[in-house]
């Protein structure tokens, strides 16, 4: 009797056993890779009128028939400026494809209209649409100049009466961020330097950068513009501190840090350097810190922008823009 | 109340060995072994208009070699056996192709009469979806005449009738016998080294079990197995570290009239498969469950099987999963033909045949499979993602020489792959096992007929672009062996197999997880004939001379259609 039943119960259990499939399966989608590709929803943009400055953001829909790589390219039609946000997915909505007003190509977005261009892998079909820049995003941080408004008045410069010079602020369509940016050229046979740019706290209304004193949290960011075909300028930046806070840098005593950089990339491109990686250059060369050896930014007194060349070298060229220390990460433009 | 426990510890299989050495004490050290002697003379045609100049139409090739063991019994209780392989292919003379392996060694024996144990190489199997060798495809129980060939194979690589693995390590194993509620209770256990460390990034890789078995009357009987494969930590520089356990519990069940039998079994467990500091491995779990109820009536002989399964996507039994065939070689007879070179596929004839293409080593991942030869279980009954039932039909009856089984199984994935939609498979089988000679009296030689059929079909019906899956996989094999003389038998053997059909392979990275799929189109057949004859000196001994004929023919291959002839000359001795 009691096998009887327990047969009875394996029997059950046997018979009646469901072949219920799983809701999920296993591996990339076949549809994804073998599937026909096509426009289920066209593209449309959340915001056309995007004010970065208030803090909004847009972000762009569409849908498609199967998962697929994607890029969409936003790029100002005044500035030039470019956005490309990538993806893989069969549907364009606010978790994949939110704008907020940043750059993947300098120079930086400005208020103007924008073309929207979203193209597929291995697709010919292309979708199209416009969206209005009303107000450009802000950057955290403290901004040491944009040069919109000329250069500082507590700044002070020098220029070598070479040939060709240009030393000075300009304005044009071709700046990075807004309409001016600082222009450096010119040839100078019998020095390296062919001007300098000195940034002092004191300019800014303290006899310190407000930094924090964590350096590895400070970044210091620029944009810069080399000319295609020009390779001879270097720009060194200085940061000078006041290790023992008197008042004053004693370069015999106190460090000074440096970065020497000669851009390779034609056109606008970013520098960001952590406070903390900076090193003391001597003729270009890393040295011993003259001071207590200590990254301090927050003992940051002054910022000396110097634009050398070889003097044999000719003609050189170089533009600044947008010069700004970010807190924990480097400027995002 | 008079209590339990009183008893006799030791086991059935124990009082085995004791006996055997008993049996032998007078003989502390004997030899065994076996001696073969293989030659095959080839000829390959191609059904290709442009001669191909380039490959060697005939090819010899062959080896004598002989495996001599030493058996010692030190004492009662103890044996050592070491076996030592010399081989010799034809060619080399002089010390050239000469090889000298140790083929096995190992010592076994019983502890206090109370625990038996085992050190060094072993054969070892607990259940289907623990520690289980299931058969390769498409060769096996094909016809004698082919038979010959593939038993080299499993001989060579210790795949024997049980199903077991060669293992290296330890096995130990003792007893209890009860007198009240429970008859038997049997402990097994078992430690391996499955890869050893390379000292750097591949650490000690062990497999463990664990089988106890209780017996609790003739009618009932229930167990409880645990295996794990894993890494030894510490013992590499690598702290990532493979598990893969699986528990499962098995229930046995007979009860039986005179004229009615009716069996249960059953087995159900799960698994996890993990690596553990590996962020990027990932950590599946998932479970089966395998049932079986058959009654058999006396009077007819007709035996009833209904079978239900459910194996999940995700269990995975390195130990049960592990498959006899390396699909990632390439043959060693006319590797490359026509004047192209190509690489020429995998046949029917080389698994018969290669031994290079088999495996001894358990392997924690998926291994590939060639869905053209078997695409429902390539990893045997533990094939994960399958669900479904099964029917089976048996005919076997004392004093009639004829056995038939007929069976049907309907199966279908748990988890689709690449869409939700699941595969369906079919699988049709009948075999027949006939003593011919018996329904003539006066015949009294032996002749043996045997007939196999095998048919497979996967299907998947098609979304938009996505092709619709549809494969069928047809396989007969049919032999006959005929006594003319005391000792002297005539084989015949054919055995063809084809395939026509669609279906996306998964590809699958090193964690088995699937990463992307490729069309796989096939449609082909592929057909082997034999005619031979054998001497039998004696039941261990025998010679047998073949000629076979291979024929493939691949419409979607850049190969063309070709034959192979071959010629086999066998002598095979065991003492």
């Amino acid at each position: 009797m009691k096998n009887n039943s327990l047969f009875s119960a394996f029997l059950a259990m046997v018979l009646f056993t469901g072949c219920k499939s799983d809701d999920a399966f296993d591996g990339p989608s076949l549809n994804d890779l073998y599937g026909q590709f096509s426009i289920v929803e066209p593209l449309t943009t959340s915001n056309d009128d995007v004010d970065f400055s208030s803090g909004q953001t847009t972000f762009f829909r569409a849908t498609f028939s199967k998962n697929i790589a994607w890029t969409l390219h936003i790029t100002g039609l005044s500035s030039g400026a470019m956005k490309e946000i990538t993806g893989f997915s069969n549907i364009l909505d606010a978790t994949n494809s939110t704008w907020n007003g940043t750059t993947t190509r300098l120079p930086l977005f400005r208020i103007e209209d924008c073309a929207v261009e979203l193209t597929f892998e291995n697709e010919a079909d292309t979708l199209r649409d416009t969206l209005h820049i009303a107000g450009t995003r802000i950057n955290e941080g403290f901004l040491l100049s944009d040069f919109e408004n000329g250069v500082n008045s507590g700044w002070s410069s020098f220029a070598q009466t070479g040939a060709n010079m240009s030393f000075g602020v300009l304005s044009s369509d071709s700046a990075a961020q807004g309409n001016n940016f600082f222009d450096m050229a010119g040839v100078v046979d019998w020095d390296w330097l062919l001007g300098y740019l000195y940034l002092p706290a004191t300019a800014y209304g303290s006899a310190t950068f407000p930094l924090s004193s964590n350096p590895d949290e400070v970044f210091f960011n620029t944009l810069i513009y080399k000319p295609e075909n020009l390779n001879n300028g270097l720009l060194l930046f200085q940061f000078t501190e006041d290790d023992n806070l008197d008042g004053v840098f004693t370069s015999a005593s106190e460090d000074m840090y440096s970065i020497q950089v000669s851009p390779t990339e034609a056109g606008w491109s970013q520098l960001s350097v952590n406070y903390s990686d900076l090193v003391t250059l001597i003729n270009g060369s890393p040295a011993a810190p003259a001071g207590n050896g200590i990254h301090e930014p927050h003992k940051l007194t002054q910022v000396n922008i110097l634009f050398l060349k070889n003097p044999t070298s000719g003609f050189a060229h170089a533009r600044l823009d947008y010069m700004i220390f970010t807190q924990g990460a480097p400027l995002i433009p | 109340m008079k209590r339990i426990i009183y008893s006799t510890l030791i086991l059935t299989n124990l009082l085995g060995i004791l006996n055997t050495i008993q049996a032998q004490d007078e003989k502390k050290i004997s030899f065994n072994g076996s001696a073969r002697s293989i030659f095959y003379g080839d000829k390959l045609t191609q059904d290709t208009s442009a001669i191909d100049t380039v490959t060697v139409p005939k090819l010899n090739s062959g080896h004598v070699l002989v495996d001599l063991g030493i058996n010692i019994r030190p004492n009662k209780s103890t044996e050592i056996l070491a076996m030592v392989r010399l081989r010799n292919d034809y060619g080399g003379f002089w010390g050239s192709g000469v090889t000298f392996d140790l083929r096995q060694m190992y010592v076994k024996g019983v502890i206090g009469g109370i625990v038996k144990y085992q050190l060094g190489d072993f054969n070892y199997r607990l259940t289907r979806y623990t520690l289980w060798n299931s058969d390769q495809e498409v060769i096996s129980n094909t016809p004698q005449a082919f038979q010959q060939q593939t038993d080299l194979i499993n001989y060579d690589h210790f795949y024997s009738a049980d199903h077991s693995w060669r293992q290296q390590g330890a096995s130990v194993g003792f007893g209890l016998v009860f007198n009240r509620f429970i008859q038997e209770l049997q402990v097994n256990a078992v430690t391996t080294r499955v890869k050893p460390s390379d000292f750097a990034q591949t650490s000690d890789r062990l497999f463990s079990g664990v089988n106890i078995q209780l017996v609790q009357s003739k009618y009932l009987e229930a167990g409880f197995n645990y295996v794990n494969m894993y890494d030894v930590p510490g013992t590499s520089k690598n702290t990532a570290g493979f598990q893969n356990p699986v528990y499962t519990g098995t229930l046995l069940a007979h009860y039986g009239t005179k004229n009615w039998e009716a069996k249960l079994d059953g087995e159900l467990g799960k698994s996890r498969t993990h690596f553990k500091n590996d962020l990027l491995a990932p950590d599946w779990k998932d479970r089966f469950m395998d049932g079986s109820v058959s009654i058999t009536q006396m009077r007819t002989g007709l035996a009833f099987t209904v079978n239900s399964k459910f194996v999940g996507a995700a269990f995975r039994s390195p130990g049960a999963q592990t498959k006899r065939l390396d699909y990632n070689g390439l043959p060693q007879a006319y590797q490359r033909i026509t004047s192209n070179q190509d690489l020429r596929q995998l046949t029917m004839l080389d698994l018969m045949r290669e031994s290079s293409f088999y495996n001894l080593q358990l392997r924690p991942y998926l291994m590939e499979f060639a869905p053209r030869y078997d695409n429902i279980s390539p990893y045997g009954d533990a094939t994960p993602n399958r669900q479904g039932f099964s029917l089976k039909l048996k005919y076997a009856k004392k004093d009639v020489p004829v056995t038939a089984e007929l069976t049907h199984s309907q199966l279908q994935e748990v988890r689709g792959e690449g869409t939700l939609t699941p595969r369906k498979f079919n699988r049709n089988t009948l075999t027949v096992d006939a003593r011919v000679n018996e329904f003539f009296k006066s015949w009294k030689k032996q002749i043996h007929f045997t007939l196999s059929y095998r048919d497979d079909q996967t299907a998947r019906a098609g979304e938009d672009l996505v092709k619709a899956v549809d494969l069928k996989t047809n396989c007969i094999a049919s032999g006959l062996e005929i006594e003319v003389l005391k000792g002297f038998d005539v084989l015949l053997g054919i055995q063809q197999l084809t395939y026509k059909g669609f279906d996306y392979t998964a590809v699958r990275n090193t964690y088995s997880e699937i990463f992307n799929f490729t069309e796989y189109a096939v449609d082909g057949q592929e057909t082997l004939q034999a005619i031979g004859a054998r001497y039998r000196f004696s039941e261990k001994t025998f010679l047998s001379a073949q000629l076979n004929q291979f024929h493939s023919k691949n419409a979607t291959s850049s190969l063309p259609d070709y034959s192979i002839k071959q010629f086999m000359l066998l002598f095979q001795m065991k003492f």
